[in-house]
């Protein structure tokens, strides 16, 4: 069975016809994982072997019900990665950090509930940037991911294990989370596409906190219909996740073109600045030209505030962060290191089991927090974001739909940017806007890049309009 | 003016409850200096008569039942590295 681009709609229309069984398919996932993995490193060792006997046993018995005739799950023996700061029962959950090297999860998060009902099976868990903060992947303990596309460059991040497994068919589609870009831009990277739905679109319960007001799960795919079948199955509200909101997504996956083809795109001039890289901006472009060809309706409109928007979010993101990782002090979770007392307990385990990156956005959220700075930086951000929203808010009553670059380069080389946080916060320049206006993104592939590395282009919607970018998205793959 | 040193660090350290080793120091204090430059152009925003924009979602309350979970109840003691009689050991809190 060839995986290579298989897409998740082509495997149920297979799988339908019997043109093979659930067996076949695991077996093939499992077998391009051993054949990729020890070298792009997109999913991590830990229970894999787990993972793997769990979906041949579910495999089986989803043969068996189908030889029986009888009905299965939308994504009956769809073989996927999830990112490991969302919870499996029964299964090692570190987020790519040590001091969660230990730990293993005690319940599912709702969107693992919500595949397995649909009869998903999972391959195992993805490697990513350590408590998702990073644009490289390269904060994970346990190695880096590499690009499929080039493997001296980085897969993006810190969704890049995810990213990484789907662009190389190790698995048919995937789950990640973004709190400011960490689907979209290692989608682009990869050259798959990632959707961050709404804040509130998708439960988050068994997620592990990072950024709470930012925090979204969201899909992988090999093509927007993919993300879109996935992100209609983990939509939804959740009794456990009061942040979560129930909104009617019915008919996501698809779309009436004609309704599609009315719908006017905006493009802001704050995203085509200094620091896009040429290539990447004439890309874009070709996309706005293409779409206008097929009938599309442009506007310029502007977001005054985008230049603030990375000083904003890394404000507002350490502050989160400071507050969330400080439940990992080695009392309730995996290890624990030997101590005389709580406090130097506390330090240990922190100390030996957080990476830099970790350390400096707790040491920088504790500041932007502390008192005498609360105001000038803290205070100030969440008043920016404020503007940053309303600039959404008002470019919304003219265009809508947004679209702009996901990311100001192409994928870089691995160890580029690791001695300069600073640069490295850059790549998160158009990503990190959607994060803090709360509203849905996209990340989708620009066609006809054959042999060269993969360029995104990002489309934004006003919030619970995840149908508008997926429908422009599928009308784009499909002409 | 930098708001932030060597001294301050530590003491933010402190207050996170992690140890740093003296290079980490060096290299974060370069690393925030650069970063809280950096957000310094915030200060050129009017920011006057705007509201702070406190989480990310619609302000909108969302109510549950206050009921108990059976099925999930006490499941999350599994992952506790050290328990006595069901509960949750951790060391003294104070020193002898």
């Amino acid at each position: 069975m060839d995986l290579k681009g298989l897409t998740i709609k082509k495997f149920s229309e297979g799988l339908k016809k019997k043109e093979f069984s659930t067996e076949e398919g695991v077996n093939a996932f499992i077998k391009t994982i051993e054949e990729k993995n020890s070298e792009l490193n997109a999913f991590l060792k830990f229970d894999l072997e787990v993972h793997k006997e769990r979906a041949l046993e579910k495999a089986k018995e989803l043969d068996k019900t189908i030889a029986a005739g009888k009905p299965v799950g939308k994504l009956a023996g769809v073989g996927l990665g999830i990112k490991d700061v969302i919870l499996i029962e029964g299964t090692r959950a570190t987020a790519s950090s040590k001091i969660l090297e230990k730990y293993t999860a005690s319940y599912d998060a709702t969107v693992i509930r919500k595949l397995k009902d649909a009869d998903a099976l999972f391959l195992g868990k993805t490697n990513l940037d350590e408590f998702a903060m990073g644009s490289s992947t390269e904060n994970s303990a346990f190695g880096v991911t590499k690009n499929p596309y080039d493997t001296n460059l980085v897969a993006g991040g810190s969704s890049g294990g995810s990213a990484a497994a789907v662009a190389s068919d190790m698995v048919l589609g995937a789950l990640g989370s973004d709190t400011g870009g960490s689907i979209r831009q290692p989608a682009a990277f990869c050259g798959v596409v990632g959707l961050k739905p709404t804040y509130g679109a998708v439960s988050r319960y068994g997620l592990m906190a990072m950024a709470s007001s930012l925090d979204q799960i969201g899909p992988f795919g090999k093509t927007v219909e993919d993300a879109a079948i996935l992100f209609s199955k983990i939509a939804g509200n959740d009794p456990y996740d009061a942040t979560s909101y129930a909104i009617d997504y019915k008919n996501i996956t698809e779309p009436d073109f004609k309704e599609i083809k009315n719908l006017t795109i905006g493009v802001p001039d704050e995203y085509f600045v200094e620091g896009l890289e040429k290539e990447v901006g004439d890309e874009i472009h070709r996309v706005i030209e293409e779409l206008k060809s097929q009938g599309f309706k442009f506007k310029k409109i502007s977001l005054p505030h985008t230049k603030y928007a990375l000083s904003c979010y890394y404000i507002v993101q350490p502050a989160e962060v400071s507050t969330n990782l400080s439940r990992f002090d080695g009392i309730r979770y995996g290890t624990r290191e030997k101590a005389k007392n709580l406090l130097e307990l506390y330090k240990k385990d922190k100390s030996e089991g957080f990476g830099p990156e970790s350390k400096h956005r707790i040491i920088l959220g504790t500041f932007v927090l502390s008192s005498g700075y609360y105001d000038a930086y803290y205070n100030k951000a969440q008043r920016v974001r404020a503007l940053i929203k309303q600039d959404f808010d008002e470019a919304f009553k003219d265009v809508d739909v947004v679209l702009t670059p996901v990311t100001p380069t192409l994928p870089f080389k691995i160890g580029e940017k690791t001695m300069d946080p600073l640069q490295m916060y850059l790549s998160d320049i158009f990503t990190v806007p959607a994060n803090l206006a709360g509203i849905p993104g996209i990340s989708i592939p620009v066609k006809g890049r054959v042999g060269k590395l993969p360029v995104g282009f990002q489309l934004m919607a006003p919030r619970w309009r995840e149908a508008d970018i997926l429908g422009i998205g599928m009308y784009y793959e499909r002409n | 003016m930098t708001p932030i040193n060597k001294a301050n660090i530590e003491y933010l350290a402190g207050l996170a409850r992690i140890e740093l080793k003296d290079a980490e120091k060096e290299k974060l204090l370069g690393d925030l200096t650069n970063i809280l430059n950096h957000f310094e152009e915030l200060k050129e925003v009017d920011t006057k008569n705007v509201e702070p924009m406190t989480g990310g979602t619609l302000l909108t309350n969302i109510e549950r039942k206050d009921e108990i979970d059976t099925e999930r109840l006490g499941k999350g003691k599994s992952g506790f590295p050290e328990t006595k009689k069901g509960y949750l050991k951790v060391p003294p809190v104070f020193e002898d």
